[in-house]
Formats: structure tokens, C-alpha cells, sequence
């Protein structure tokens, strides 16, 4: 499988009042095509930063990234942007459904600020992203008239709408209770299962145990990279 | 106890937060410094009650001529005469006549505005004199002493003060007249009155068509409407007109009061234009803070929630609300009143001292108590407005929803209507006034820039009046004005000199005449037209244009036919064919004697230049032919620019006072300063409005940029969202830019045609002129102004990584 992400000795400072937090160090990770990746650590250890840095939502302080063998790390935001719009899907743990915006144009949202398609090209990705969250039916629905499962399966349809080659999911279930949050792991499942690649963040277990591969971060640093069997098998035995 | 401790929360949250507290003072402030201060000068000024017992009953009658409003003697004495016998609205019903007085005494002459008055003329205007006594109406009877009344002023300038004035003579015109009283300084009826006399005007054994004009009064009985007394007035004016239809062809009299017969009718309209002025900036003032307040409570909204669920009655919250607003407007109220104060005390000194007459006694452009007592309810009324909206919105909420409401920062949809609806005010609050001030700045800077007709900028002017005693005859008089041109040219400053009746810029005389050959018929309706006496060399000396023909010359002489040279305007109005030269008029009230058109050049504008006056046909006579004895000498200049020559006025009184010790030179100035002190009026009032036209610009803009900079703030997420699914700067930029857009386009959609009724409005009083330039510059401007002020706060926005955004609360 090729390489879909390179990160190498990936360091984020934050520099706030004086206080200096080293919210990753020394991160060298690498993401193949298809892969189902899932990140996990306590509270505060970086894992929302590794995501935005993975989703260009950030610039790292210093190290090299490589997103599908070009080099991302000196583009200008605009680059970004399209690359953002192109190549990534976000999903987000409070949904980020814009309120002002009914389901369907919320999930046109990412399409609009591409130049290359043309209105029923539009449409007909929505559609298709709507139908494969089941959400079809609720097109004209503002998000406050939708349940917090449905917010996210629109969220979902929103991330993949575009075709991305990566998703990335921070705590997409944090939000959910446990039938919904099956709901939206299954969806996941079934994308990854169609040959997405998807990053995720989750402090769920469960959630945890459906990707193939679990990073463990502690402090900013990658402290176990292993297959998901293993992991769980460990846990299992202590 | 409680509200102790309310007012001293809000004080701590006013203290704690400097920033926010600064911007809302300042907005607040001034908001009510204009306010204020446009209240204490219309109500110190313009519409200042007389301060007589029966101030709010006396009028002023005044002729209307042909649809024009003349003012001060307007009324022929025999037309008064008939009125005073039959009119019974009046219980008193008088007339007073004015005349330039020169007074002299063994060492000084001086030129005042004498009036002639009965005793009803004291009377009404509660006169007490300081010393002596007043005027009676046996002073007036023929053969009775010459006696005068002098004020304050002139006691004080004249005979610096001396206690034992009375009983000692002045000469005014040349007659030793005896002064028999002194008034106090505060006495100066009707207007800026200095000197009184005895009134003798009569009607009897004087033929009615060389009756003079005189002012006339009268105080209305108790519960007589001016409606009412204007219905009576018209009536008999329309007897007389009946009566006498050559010389009152389109004429009738109104009664109105002493203020707006001071100030002109436009008046009202420019009063009213203030006021609405204040208004929307007070209103930008109110929105703003209110907006500020309200954004302010949003952010609290979560406190404010607690609280209620914690059992505070709603009532104490939007108390302790309302507190904060008081103190802001409280803090600013008196601010406003200090700033309103030194402000109308800069007007005092620079405004009423440019004005071309001295400005009425009952004026007192100040703080008073009035004006304190309407800033205490203006500012009472704007802490309600400010602070009851938000304090009610903010807290009507369901305060469960917002407890449980996860979505962090996202603009609530009536909150976000409500912003919009700011905006949209904003713009058409800010439009229709800058489109209103522009209008007046335009219509003035026209005014100060127009051609008059006329050389301007090297012309130095003076007037003098000669006395009638030594100069009944129109030899001594043209004698008197050889000998003083003969004077002044020797001077080296001086490179011609010559003499008019009337100054360009001033205004002139308007008459009626009828034209020869033309039929008015039994009821005629005389046009009319501008006469003005002038010096053969007149239109040589102010570089005039002549179209064709010949202007005055030593053919023109008193005992030969009379002649007239007139202007585009005239020959234009009155000439369908064209053909001037040769054609012949005269004055249709009064004499009977043929005036034959000599010459034709260009128009000149009497009078503030407002299209009326713009307009007006005018007719030169030659002074040659009836020189007159109070006339206007004009003098031009070696230098390019009168301003220059140093130590004119000082030998051109000093050159007349030694040609005739009588006849002191007054009102010496160069030509511009007279039209300039003519427009004063207009100056200032333009001015003022470029104040308003500012501090409206200064609150929309901050009151626009702090509402989208806060919706912006507000959706610091909604962008970080857009960002992560790959909109890049351009397309944020784009999304709020359309939708200040949408308020733009509705709030200019209402505003311009708000801006352009009121131009229009004022249009019509002269007052304001549209142009294309303003009704699409002003737009434009506002447009740039708010795509700047959104423009900016976004800018911001982007500023942050998008990841920051996404976590922004
Ligand atoms: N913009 C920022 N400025 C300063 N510090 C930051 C910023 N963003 C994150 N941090 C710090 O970086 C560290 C990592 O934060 P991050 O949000 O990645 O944690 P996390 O692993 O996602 O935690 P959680 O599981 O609670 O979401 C934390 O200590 C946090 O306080
Ligand atoms: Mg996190």
C-alpha cells in the first residue's frame, strides 16, 4: 500500500503568556493509503493537535509532513486551502453543522468553494453523501430539528462529500449516546470498508477496537504504535 | 440599600471595564453635545420667547409683495392708517419707522439705526427707562422739542455714563435734540435698538404714492388666533388693493412674530432640519450604546441564566442592567452639557460677531435652565431606551435553553436579525444626514463662490449718509460725491472710485413697474424688478460687461429724460422680442415719469445668491439723475486684493469726516467680507452641519464596525468550520461581504430617498442643492466605509489558524 501521510520529527509549541506547552515532540508517524487509524491518550496529551496538523487546520513548529508525496509544510494558505477542501474530511466532536445552513447545504458547503464543479455535479454529491449517512430524507432540515446522531451522520456525509482521500475524526461520538454512537461507527466502518483512510480520535474502547491500528499518545510523544488486535489482546490479559 | 449596591455594581462594571466604558461615553456624549447644544442655540435664538409680559401676543405685520415676505417697514403709512382704524384683532396696533441717525457731538460722529416710536411701542416691551423718561406721543406732535432716548451703549461710549446726561442736546441729523432718558443696557426693542426718537410719519397731506414705509406691530387680544388675524389682515388688504389697484397690485400683509420676521420664513424649515439632524445622530447614539450594552449582556448571557435559575427575580436583573446604562448616560449627560456649554460660548464669540446685524437682544445662546431641564429628560430618556431593550431581551430568554445549549458562541437567530436591523438603521440614519449636509455644504460653497457680476476681490466698500438738512439739494449732493472721489483717488492705494445705492451681495430695493404698451388691465398685476442707483463710471470701476448699448455718461443729467440701463435679466423677462434700447418703464407706485433703456449688461445678484435672487431682473438708475444721500461708495484698489491694503477704512473715515463732519463713512470693509457677512447666516448653519454630517460618519462607522465585528466575533467558529472543509480567505471575505452587502443595498434603498426628500425640502427654501456628484458620491461612500468596517474585523478573524477558531468560545 502506498504512503498517504509522512509526519517526521513533528514539534508543536504553543506560546501563550509566557507559558510554553510542548503539546507534541518528536512525532514521526505514517499513515497508509486505506488505513483505519485510531488515536488515543489521556486528557491534554495532543491529540487534537496531531489532528489539526494532519488536517492543515495548524502549522507545526518545526519537522517535515508529506501528504501523498508532496511536501506540505512550506505552501501558502491558500494551497492549504484547496488542499484542505480536496483531500481532507472533517468530522468534529460538537458537529460544527452550521446552524443558518439546511442539511443539504451544509454538506454543499465543501463543494461550493471548489471552481471545478458546476451546480448538478454539486447536487448529485450531496445526494450520494446524504443516501450513504441514510439522511436523504431530511434535506430541508435546519440542524436545530435534528437529533445529535443525525447532526453527525450529516457531518460525516459533509467530510465525504467530496471524495477526500483522508477523514479525519476528532471524538466523533464524544457527543452521542451509545445507540448513535454505533450508528456512526458502523458508518465509519463502512467507509473504511469502501477503501477510505481515516484517522480518529476517540477515548472510546469500543470505538477504538473497530480500526486496524491504535497510536497511543502520552504527553506529546508516541508511546505505542500497534494493530488493534494486540492492543486489546494485552489489555484483555492484564 | 439595594439599589445602593446595584448602582455600585454597575460602577464596579463600568470601572473594570475602561475600554468599553470610553467608546460608550464617547458615543453617548456626542450624541447628546449636539443635541444640546442645537437645543440651547434654537431656543436661545431662533425661537427665543420675546421677554415681555405680552411677549407671546405681539406681532409683526409685514407686506407681502407679489408672493415676496418683505420685513421691517414694509407697510406704506397710509395703508397702515386704514389698517389701525379697522383691524380688531390688535389691542394694540402701532408703527414705528427706522432711519439711519448720524449723532454727533463736538468731538465724535457716529452712525447708529434710529427708531421712531410711539408710546405703545414702550409699552408692549415693558420699557423702564434708567434715567428720565420715555417717549410720548406728544413728543411727536409738530413743534415739539426734539427729544431723544439713548441706550446703555451709546451713554456709556458717548458720555461714559455721566449721571447728569439728561437735559443735554445731540446733534443727530444735524438737530440739537435733547436727551430725556436712558435706557438699561438688557433694553434694546426691537431688535439691537440703540437710539429712540420721536415718531411723526403721517399720511396726512402726503400724496399716497410718495407714502412712506413703516414698521408696524401689534399685540393680538387674548385668545385671537394668528390665523384669525392674518384672515383679517387679508381682508382689508384686499379692499385696499381694491381701492387702489395701481399702487397695491399684489399686495397683502401678514402678521407674524418678531422671530420669524427676524430670521425669514426659511427659518422654520432650517430649525426643522436641525432638529431632525440631532435627532437621527442622537438615535446612531442610542443604537450604538444600546448595541453595546446588548452584545454585552449576550456575553453574559450564561451569568444571567444561573442567576435566574437560581431564583433572582427577573425584575432585580433588569435593574441592575439599567443601571449600567444610566451611569453611561449620566456620565456622558453631563459631559454633554459641559462640552454643549464651552461650544455655545465659541458660537457667541465667533458666529454672532460675523453676522451682518447685530444679533436680537432676546438672544442668549447659552446654557440655561431650559436646556438643563431638557438634557436632564433627553438624557434620562436615552438611559431608558439604551438600557431597557437589552436588559429586557437579554433576560427574556429561556434561561434552560441557554444552559443546556452546547453551541458554543453561535449567534442566536433573533440576535442576529436584531444586527441587521442595526446595521440597516445605521446606513440610512447616516445616509440621509450626510446626504442632507453634503447638500448644504454644496448649496453654500456655491453661494461663497458664485459670480456675482461684479469685480469682488479688489473692492473696498463704504456707506455714507448725508444730512438732510444741508443737502436738499441734488446739486450739493453731486457736489459732495465729486469732492469726496476727487479725495479719495489723490490717494495712492485708491485707482478709481464710484458710487451705488446698493452693493452686490446686498440686498436692493424691489419695485413694481409696468413696461410701455403693455395692458395690465383694471386688476393689473405689475411684475416687478431690483432698482439700484449707480455713478456713471459704476460699471467701468466693477469691470461689468456691456451687452449693448451705452451705460450712463455726462448726457444723463437731472433736468434731461431719465434713463436706465438694465440687465440680461430684465431684457430677458420683460423683452419676448429681444429689443431693449430704446423701450421705456416706470415705477407703477409711485411717479409717473418714463425711465428709457439705454443700455443692457450683465445680470448681478443682489442678496444672498439663491436662485431667486439669481434670477431677478434689475434696473440701473443714474444717480446722476437723483442722487441720493445715503450711498455707497466703492473703491477700487491698486492691489489685487482690497485685504491687503492696510489702513484703508481708518483714511476713508478720516477723508469723509473732514469732507463732511456729518457724514462719517460706516461699514467700511472690502466688497468680500460684506458678502461674506451677508452669508454668514448660511455659513454657519452649513458648518454645522458639517459637524453633523462628521460625528454621524464617526458613529455609523464605529456602530457598524462594532456590530460586525462582533457578529463576526461571534462567528469566529462558523469560519474556522468554513476553513477546515477548505474555504480560503477569499471565499470568507466574499460570504460577509455579501451579506453587509444585502443591509447596504436595503439601508441605502430607504436612506437615499429619506437624503433626498429632505434636500429637496430644503431645496426649496435655498438652503441645500442636490447634485448627481452628492446623491451618488455620498453612497458611495458609505458603501466604502461599511465594506471597511467589515472588511477590517474579518481580516482579523483570519488572522487566526483555523484550528484556533474551531476551539474559539
Ligand atoms: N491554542 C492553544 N494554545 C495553547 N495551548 C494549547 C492550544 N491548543 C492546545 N493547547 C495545549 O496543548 C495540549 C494538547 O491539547 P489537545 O487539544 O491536543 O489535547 P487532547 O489530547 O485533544 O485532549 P482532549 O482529549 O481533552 O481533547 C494541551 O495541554 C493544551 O492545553
Ligand atoms: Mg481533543
Amino acid at each position: 500500500m502506498k504512503t498517504l501521510i509522512k509526519l517526521t520529527n513533528i514539534k508543536k509549541v504553543f506560546s501563550t503568556d509566557e507559558v510554553e506547552t510542548h503539546a507534541l515532540s518528536d512525532i514521526n508517524l505514517e499513515v497508509k493509503q486505506g488505513e483505519y487509524l485510531s488515536i488515543a491518550g489521556p486528557s491534554g496529551c495532543g491529540k487534537s493537535t496531531l489532528l489539526s496538523l494532519l488536517g492543515l487546520l495548524d502549522t507545526s513548529s518545526s519537522g517535515s509532513y508529506t501528504l501523498d508525496g508532496h511536501d506540505v509544510v512550506d505552501i501558502n494558505a491558500k494551497q492549504r486551502a484547496v488542499i484542505r477542501n480536496k483531500e481532507i474530511g472533517f468530522i468534529f466532536q460538537s458537529f460544527n453543522l452550521i446552524s443558518e445552513l439546511t442539511v443539504a447545504e451544509n454538506v454543499a458547503l465543501p463543494l461550493t468553494y471548489r471552481k471545478d464543479l458546476n451546480k448538478t455535479e454539486r447536487t448529485d454529491l450531496v445526494t450520494a453523501a446524504l443516501e450513504k449517512v441514510d439522511m436523504g430524507h431530511r434535506t430541508k432540515h435546519y440542524p436545530s430539528q435534528l437529533s445529535g446522531g443525525q447532526q453527525q451522520r450529516v457531518a460525516v456525509a459533509r467530510a465525504i462529500a467530496g471524495n477526500p482521500s483522508i477523514i479525519l475524526a476528532d471524538e466523533p461520538t464524544g457527543n452521542l449516546d451509545s445507540k448513535n454512537a454505533e450508528l456512526v461507527m458502523a458508518l465509519l466502518d463502512k467507509l473504511h470498508a469502501e477503501g477510505a483512510t481515516i484517522c480518529m480520535v476517540t477515548h472510546d474502547p469500543r470505538g477504538a477496537k473497530r480500526a486496524d491500528r491504535v497510536i497511543e499518545i502520552f504527553d506529546g510523544r508516541i508511546v505505542s504504535d500497534s494493530p488493534t488486535s494486540e492492543t486489546y489482546i494485552e489489555e484483555a490479559v492484564a | 440599600m439595594n439599589t445602593l449596591s446595584d448602582i455600585n455594581f454597575a460602577l464596579r462594571t463600568l470601572i473594570k471595564n475602561p475600554k468599553f466604558t470610553a467608546l460608550t461615553v464617547f458615543v453617548m456624549t456626542t450624541g447628546l453635545t449636539l443635541c444640546i447644544y442645537m437645543f440651547s442655540f434654537i431656543h436661545g435664538s431662533l425661537v427665543a420667547p420675546l421677554p415681555f409680559e405680552k411677549g407671546d401676543r405681539i406681532r409683526a405685520v409685514d407686506t407681502i409683495k407679489s408672493g415676496m415676505e418683505y420685513q421691517g417697514a414694509s407697510v406704506r403709512v397710509h395703508d397702515f392708517e386704514y389698517l389701525k382704524e379697522r383691524v380688531q384683532s390688535y389691542e394694540v396696533f402701532s408703527a414705528y419707522t427706522v432711519n439711519t441717525v448720524n449723532i454727533s457731538t463736538s468731538d465724535r460722529a457716529l452712525k447708529f439705526r434710529g427708531h421712531y416710536v410711539q408710546e405703545s411701542f414702550f409699552e408692549i416691551s415693558d420699557a423702564k427707562p434708567l434715567l428720565g423718561r420715555l417717549i410720548t406721543n406728544d413728543d411727536g406732535l409738530s413743534g415739539a422739542e426734539p427729544v431723544t432716548v439713548i441706550s446703555h451703549t451709546i451713554w456709556q461710549n458717548m458720555f461714559a455714563g455721566d449721571k447728569n446726561v439728561l437735559g443735554k442736546k445731540l446733534r443727530i441729523n444735524t438737530e440739537p435734540t435733547t436727551i430725556v432718558g436712558v435706557m438699561p443696557d438688557s433694553y434694546q426693542f426691537p431688535s439691537a435698538g440703540r437710539i429712540w426718537l420721536p415718531y411723526t410719519t403721517t399720511a396726512k397731506g402726503i400724496a399716497r404714492k410718495n407714502g412712506r414705509s413703516v414698521a408696524v406691530y401689534g399685540v393680538l387680544k387674548p385668545g385671537i388666533s394668528d390665523e384669525q388675524a392674518n384672515i383679517e389682515l387679508r381682508g382689508l388688504m384686499a379692499e385696499l388693493e381694491e381701492t387702489y389697484p395701481k399702487l397695491n397690485s399684489n399686495t397683502s400683509a401678514h402678521a407674524w412674530t418678531f422671530q420669524a420676521a427676524a430670521m425669514g420664513s426659511g427659518t422654520q424649515i432650517v430649525i426643522l432640519a436641525m432638529e431632525l439632524s440631532v435627532g437621527f445622530i442622537l438615535l446612531l447614539a442610542c443604537i450604538n450604546v444600546g448595541n453595546l450594552l446588548f452584545s454585552r449582556a449576550i456575553e453574559k448571557g450564561k451569568e444571567t441564566a444561573i442567576r435566574t435559575a437560581l431564583g433572582a427575580p427577573r425584575a432585580k436583573l433588569v435593574m441592575q442592567m439599567m443601571w449600567e446604562s444610566t451611569l453611561i448616560c449620566i456620565i456622558s449627560g453631563v459631559l454633554a452639557v459641559l462640552f454643549a456649554g464651552l461650544w455655545l460660548e465659541l458660537t457667541n464669540k465667533g458666529l454672532l460677531s460675523s453676522f451682518p446685524f447685530e444679533p436680537p437682544f432676546w438672544w442668549h445662546v447659552q446654557i440655561t435652565q431650559t436646556s438643563i431641564i431638557a438634557a436632564i429628560v433627553i438624557t434620562l430618556v436615552t438611559a431608558f431606551i439604551t438600557g431597557i431593550l437589552p436588559a429586557l431581551k437579554a433576560t427574556s430568554g429561556d434561561f434552560n435553553a441557554t444552559l443546556r445549549d452546547g453551541t458554543r458562541g453561535a449567534q442566536s437567530k433573533s440576535s442576529g436579525r436584531l444586527s441587521k436591523g442595526i446595521v440597516i438603521a445605521e446606513v440610512v440614519l447616516s445616509c440621509a444626514l450626510l446626504l442632507l449636509s453634503t447638500g448644504m455644504v454644496y448649496s453654500v460653497n456655491q453661494q461663497n463662490n458664485i459670480d456675482y457680476g461684479t469685480s469682488v476681490e479688489n473692492i473696498f466698500t463704504a456707506r455714507v449718509g448725508l444730512p438732510e438738512a444741508e443737502y436738499k439739494s441734488d446739486e450739493k449732493r453731486l457736489q459732495y460725491y465729486q469732492n469726496l472721489k476727487a479725495t479719495l483717488i489723490s490717494e495712492p492705494e485708491i485707482s478709481a472710485v464710484s458710487f451705488t445705492q446698493g452693493l452686490p451681495g446686498n440686498d436692493v430695493p424691489y419695485r413694481t413697474i409696468s413696461l410701455e404698451g403693455v395692458d395690465y388691465g383694471s386688476k393689473p398685476q405689475y411684475p416687478s424688478s431690483s432698482y439700484v442707483g449707480v455713478a456713471n463710471n459704476y460699471f467701468s470701476v466693477m469691470a461689468m460687461n456691456l451687452r449693448e448699448g451705452r451705460t450712463f455718461d455726462s448726457r444723463d443729467k437731472i433736468d434731461s429724460p431719465l434713463t436706465a440701463v438694465v440687465t440680461d435679466n430684465f431684457v430677458n423677462k420683460f423683452f419676448k422680442d429681444g429689443v431693449a434700447l430704446g423701450k421705456r418703464f416706470k415705477f407703477s407706485d409711485s411717479d409717473n415719469a418714463w425711465y428709457t433703456v439705454i443700455g443692457v449688461v450683465n445680470d448681478v445678484i443682489y442678496g444672498q445668491p439663491i436662485p431667486l435672487n439669481i434670477e431677478k431682473p434689475t434696473a440701473f438708475l443714474s444717480l446722476q439723475q437723483a442722487p441720493t444721500r445715503f450711498v455707497a461708495v466703492v473703491i477700487k484698489t491698486t492691489a489685487n486684493d482690497a485685504q491687503d491694503v492696510t489702513g484703508l477704512p481708518e483714511m476713508v473715515a478720516n477723508i469723509t469726516q473732514k469732507i463732511e463732519r456729518d457724514a462719517p463713512a460706516y461699514d467700511v470693509k472690502t466688497l468680500r467680507s460684506s458678502i461674506m457677512a451677508r452669508n454668514a447666516g448660511m455659513n454657519f448653519i452649513s458648518e454645522l452641519f458639517i459637524v453633523f454630517a462628521a460625528a454621524s460618519m464617526v458613529l455609523a462607522f464605529s456602530g457598524i464596525y462594532g456590530v460586525m465585528s462582533n457578529t463576526i466575533i461571534q462567528k469566529t467558529q462558523e469560519i474556522g468550520i468554513k476553513r477546515a472543509l477548505g474555504a480560503d480567505n477569499s471565499d470568507i471575505y466574499k460570504h460577509f461581504i455579501k451579506q453587509g452587502l444585502k443591509q447596504l443595498v436595503i439601508g441605502l434603498c430607504i436612506g437615499v430617498p429619506i437624503g433626498i426628500m429632505l434636500v429637496t425640502m430644503l431645496e426649496k427654501a435655498s438652503l441645500a442643492q442636490g447634485s448627481l456628484m452628492i446623491y451618488v458620491g455620498v453612497p458611495a461612500f458609505i458603501s466604502f466605509v461599511i465594506l471597511l468596517a467589515v472588511y477590517y474585523p474579518v481580516s482579523r478573524a483570519l488572522k487566526m489558524e483555523p484550528c484556533a477558531a474551531l476551539r474559539h468560545e
